[in-house]
């Protein structure tokens, strides 16, 4: 952060101590209503929220000119807007770690101006789920990473089985899950295959611990107990299943280093070095003996693929990336069918299975219980800021590498394989007690969320676009158009309101807001917009996805 | 699992009940009860270090005597640290002929331990009832749920849940257990440098999270009223006062509510902690315990009396490259414990003090060719002025692949269970044995209540 600005918004603040200001009309018109009932500003707002990295009144508009499935129809069809060809086209730094800021720079500039919003939240939930992360091994593989994300936005409404081999045989996976340069078995050596990989495809990216019932809940056996998916033993089947991979084209097995091309393209067979033996896995399945290495891979995917917890276990980590933490059983059921068959008899589906999400009736609430949505992570609630106030840097750049410090949260910045909250978080107090979760409130600790509020202070009192000394790097927000109604107190809140919370704020909020307004002079317009903006962005019903 | 009752608290006193509603107020959470039980007459504090991602601490604890050390070897080939670059040790109860070596980046730590200020237990590991290798594979004893997951298990270390669930953490239940003793305190019985944990979850209680060099503090609010910023500060505390409609909005809210009582105070008392000449390492841990020794230097500034702190660091997951990184790693953690154990010392606060470390699982004394899996029991330092130094306690395990203690593939079955480790913690502490059972549910199972590793 650029501690001159704190000084620069302190004695801003500290000089207009004591003064008065006025308020004015406001308010905006209702459309008619014609057949069928129009889709609100508010509705458009919490449908984007769910489906875009942030909402805006252009897309609002939109979605309500368009309606929902033709929004989605329409972003199904979009192409993905990569990572990888942006990091590679940049110059070899001295250390390629040095690149990281580079491949953050192009999520944020993906995140604010793809076109293909849609596929770039749904991979942004796959990125939470099937997680690599920059922190640890993989730091000096920005290529590795831009090509993992790039893989998962491309498969973002692929089919699932697809997504999990390229994700399987991606070497930034292959390294962070230590599946690259798993060998056969040594008993002499006492060297048996790693189990890493194996244990996390299957707890974490696919079938989850126990059994579930379509519908997502757990099964129990006949004394109430839950049904394990699997046991160690099975574990160590699928390990010696992922026996023989290593980097494409390395001239060795054992010791292969990574290359500029080989961390972006999948991993390759070796079959010397493949466990040949029979394998059992999942429900009793049993990979024959003899076989290459590629077979037996082809077919432990499908053995998973075809596990009937797949598309419960999906269908729940998907909602609740997009939608609600809470989702009700039939809503889950609902979507899970829809994973196992499309409607034309395919099963795996994503783009049906996130089109299922987003126009189930729980979904498009507005909302029905106090349950329905979930707390908006806190990166989609800079994304959604940077997005309403078209944020930029004077070098065009969003280098923001420590995301994951202010926001205990950044693009592939887990701090391990468990993402950054586990989906079963419920923290003390009303949600642990009604037996509900709030997975992201697991990073909103005192903490972080002071660390939040104070860049949201940052952000708008300092870095906007009336800042003379802004470093070329510095993200700032255009508050021009709240500065040019400044004096008019409703009409400024309105305008905020409108922006970033489709129109609906709080009586409290508003009336908070004004009560500041009235100490700030009316002269100060950039101080009085940005005092309206950090209210909002850093109040509960900003951090609240409806 | 046994719960602490809010009914039981409320017959104890007429003012119990008030005490339930204050636990999750903003700004009150800090004063956790205001039962009859006497304060208590001292300071003491428990510092976990988590090794996050499982240490594989047969390695950090090495037999050290020909025979053993033999077996030992045959089962770690290629992981196996040279006998000659061990560290010798000399446990109490040994007789003094160096049977066990530390791992050789581990310098600082041998010289506390020689000098009575550190100890270890030996295979460790959740349990919930005596268990033996025939046992294990006859399925006769109930083992914890889903052994050898990260998650789950430091989840079991966090809440010895054994094979149930749970949703509070044995440091929470102390301080639920405590709270109306601790009455005057300004700040959470329970704190964290390491973001939220479930060891610290509890019912009645809240755990504090803070960063590694303690709280931040918020921008832009001020005390002073004259200042246009203690307004802001009161409008910004109305608004997430409020009334909200979703669950989410609330929970989002209270903890922004306790983020504003705690900042002040607590960053007030680290700034205004007595200067240490103990220089820590500049790393993660080297950071938070540093920070930690300055909160029980000034314990006095917010009437504490009991405080249970969490620090961790990661990278113990070594299924890769296992030889290259463990000298960092154990390197790391011997560096930063020695230096608050220094610190404890400069403050004259190491009776009052125990540090700990606690870690996932062991981890497979057979490789997977350049590192090595997740296992069960393994080895714990216990570290301060008031345990028994220089000894192990527990039974040290037969490191033979396909031995008495391995489940396969060289995985330890603890030989003494968290629940006795955390339940002699506990005990230390000031939880009545009568009610260890809350702390560790599973404590009745096993004859040995108490490990006797505190004096």
């Amino acid at each position: 952060m650029n501690t001159k600005l704190i000084s620069i918004v302190a004695a801003l603040m500290l000089g207009v101590a004591g003064c008065g200001g006025s308020g004015g009309g406001g308010g905006g018109g209702q459309p008619p209503p014609p057949p069928p009932p129009p889709i609100t500003m508010a509705e458009a707002y919490q449908f984007l929220n769910q489906a875009t990295m942030g909402a805006t009144l252009d897309e609002a508009q939109r979605v309500i000119g368009m309606r929902y499935e033709a929004w989605i129809d329409d972003q199904l069809r979009k192409p993905a807007s990569l990572q990888l060809p942006h990091v590679q086209s940049l110059p070899l730094p001295p250390f390629i770690g040095q690149l990281q800021p580079d491949r953050i720079d192009i999520w944020f500039r993906n995140a604010l101006h793809g076109d293909d919003q849609l596929r770039q939240r749904v991979a942004f939930a796959l990125s939470e789920i099937m997680v690599v992360s920059q922190l640890g091994v993989l730091n000096n593989y920005p290529y590795g990473l831009a090509s993992y994300y790039d893989t998962l936005a491309e498969n973002a409404f692929g089919n699932y089985r697809d997504l999990i081999e390229d994700v399987t045989l991606h070497p930034a996976m292959g390294v962070y899950l230590s599946m690259l340069g798993n060998e056969k078995p040594d008993p002499v050596n006492n060297i048996r295959p790693d189990e890493n990989y194996a244990r996390e495809l299957m707890q974490l990216f696919s079938i989850g611990l126990v059994e579930l019932n379509l519908d997502g809940t757990v099964k129990t056996d006949g004394q109430g107990q839950p049904v394990a998916t699997y046991d160690q033993s099975i574990i160590e089947g699928f390990a010696h299943v992922y026996t023989g991979w290593t980097f494409a084209g390395s001239p060795v097995f054992r010791g292969a280093r990574p290359t500029l091309t080989n961390q972006v393209i999948p991993m390759q067979l070796w079959q010397s070095f493949h466990d040949t033996g029979s394998k059992t896995l999942l429900n009793d399945f049993v990979v024959p003996a003899g076989q290459s290495g590629n077979l037996d891979l082809q077919m432990a995917l499908d053995n998973i693929f075809n596990h009937p917890n797949v598309g419960p276990f999906i269908a729940t980590r998907l909602i609740e990336r997009l939608t609600t933490s809470n989702p009700s059983p039939q809503y889950v059921e609902r979507v899970a069918t829809v994973f196992n068959d499309n409607g034309r008899g395919v099963r795996g589906d994503l783009g049906a299975v996130v089109k299922a999400i987003l126009l189930d009736a729980e979904a498009r609430s507005n909302p029905g219980s106090d349950t329905d949505g979930k707390i908006k992570e806190p990166l989609l609630r800079l994304t959604q800021l940077f997005k309403a106030y078209n944020a930029t840097s004077q070098s065009g750049r969003y280098p923001l590498g420590f995301a994951y410090v202010v926001f205990g949260q950044g693009p592939l910045q887990a701090s391990h394989v468990f993402n950054f909250f586990s989906p079963f978080y419920a923290p003390p107090g009303e949600i642990n007690d009604r037996g509900l979760v709030a997975p992201e409130l697991e990073i909103s600790t005192e903490y972080l969320n002071t660390y939040v509020t104070n860049y949201f202070f940052y952000q708008t009192f300092g870095l906007n676009q009336t800042n003379q000394n802004l470093n070329e790097d510095d993200v700032y927000i255009d508050i021009s158009e709240e500065m040019a109604i400044a004096t008019d107190v409703d009409a400024l809140i309105n305008m905020v309101a409108d922006k970033l919370l489709g129109g609906q704020i709080s009586d409290t909020l508003r009336n908070e807001t004004a009560g500041m307004l009235a100490l700030i002079p009316e002269t100060e317009a950039a101080l009085r917009a940005a005092e309206t903006i950090y209210f909002v962005t850093t109040s509960p019903e900003y951090a609240y996805q409806r | 699992m046994k719960k602490i009752n809010r009914r039981d608290f409320m017959r104890t006193s007429g003012a119990a009940a008030a005490a339930v509603t204050l636990a999750h107020t903003p700004g009150l959470a800090w004063s956790q009860g205001v039962g009859t039980t006497a304060p208590f007459p001292d300071y003491k504090a428990l510092v976990c270090v988590f090794l996050h991602g499982g240490n594989d601490s047969f390695n950090m604890l090495v037999p050290n005597t020909t025979a053993e050390y033999n077996v030992y070897a045959a089962s770690r080939q290629n992981m196996a640290i040279a006998q000659q670059d061990l560290l010798p040790i000399n446990p109490v109860s040994a007789g003094g002929s160096n049977p066990f070596g530390l791992h050789p980046s581990m310098t600082g730590l041998q010289g506390l331990f020689e000098a009575g200020k550190a100890s270890f237990v030996a295979n460790v590991g959740p349990l919930v009832e005596p268990t033996t290798k025939d046992q294990y594979f006859a399925g006769s004893v109930t083992v914890p749920s889903q052994l050898f997951s990260h998650n789950d298990q430091q989840d079991q270390w966090h809440s010895l849940k054994g094979a149930g669930t749970s949703k509070t953490g044995w440091a929470g239940r102390i301080a639920d257990l405590i709270r109306q003793s601790v009455t005057e305190q300004q700040m959470a019985t329970n704190a964290s440098l390491n973001g939220t944990i479930l060891w610290q979850s509890a019912e009645e209680t809240i755990a504090y999270v803070m960063g590694q060099t303690g709280p931040l503090q918020f921008e832009g609010f001020s005390n002073d009223p004259n200042n246009i910023l203690y307004d802001q500060r009161q409008a910004f505390q109305r608004i997430v006062e409020a009334q909200y409609g979703s669950v989410y909005e609330r929970g989002f809210a209270e903890i922004q509510r306790r983020a504003i009582a705690a900042a002040d105070t607590v960053s007030e008392a680290i700034a205004n902690a007595p200067v240490l000449t103990t220089v820590f390492p500049n790393s993660p841990l080297g950071r938070q315990l540093e920070t930690v020794a300055k909160l029980i230097g000034n314990r006095d500034a917010l009437q504490m009396q009991r405080q249970i702190f969490f620090v961790g660091i990661g990278g113990f997951d070594s299924h890769d490259d296992q030889v290259q990184n463990q000298p960092n790693l154990l390197g790391g953690v011997s560096a930063s414990l020695t230096a608050f154990q220094g610190a404890l010392d400069e403050l004259a606060i190491a009776d009052s003090v125990t540090t700990f470390t606690q870690s996932d699982f062991g981890r497979t004394l057979t490789s997977n060719g350049d590192g090595t899996d997740h296992a069960w029991g393994g080895n714990q330092v216990i570290m301060g002025g008031a345990i028994q130094g220089r000894d192990i306690f527990g039974t040290y395990p037969v490191l033979q692949i396909g031995g008495n203690d391995d489940v396969g593939g060289g995985r330890m079955i603890p030989t003494t269970s968290a629940d006795q480790f955390a339940a002699t913690l506990a005990k230390w502490f000031g939880i009545p044995d009568a009610d260890l059972d809350i702390v560790a549910p599973h404590i009745d199972n096993f004859t040995q209540r108490d490990l006797g590793f505190m004096v």
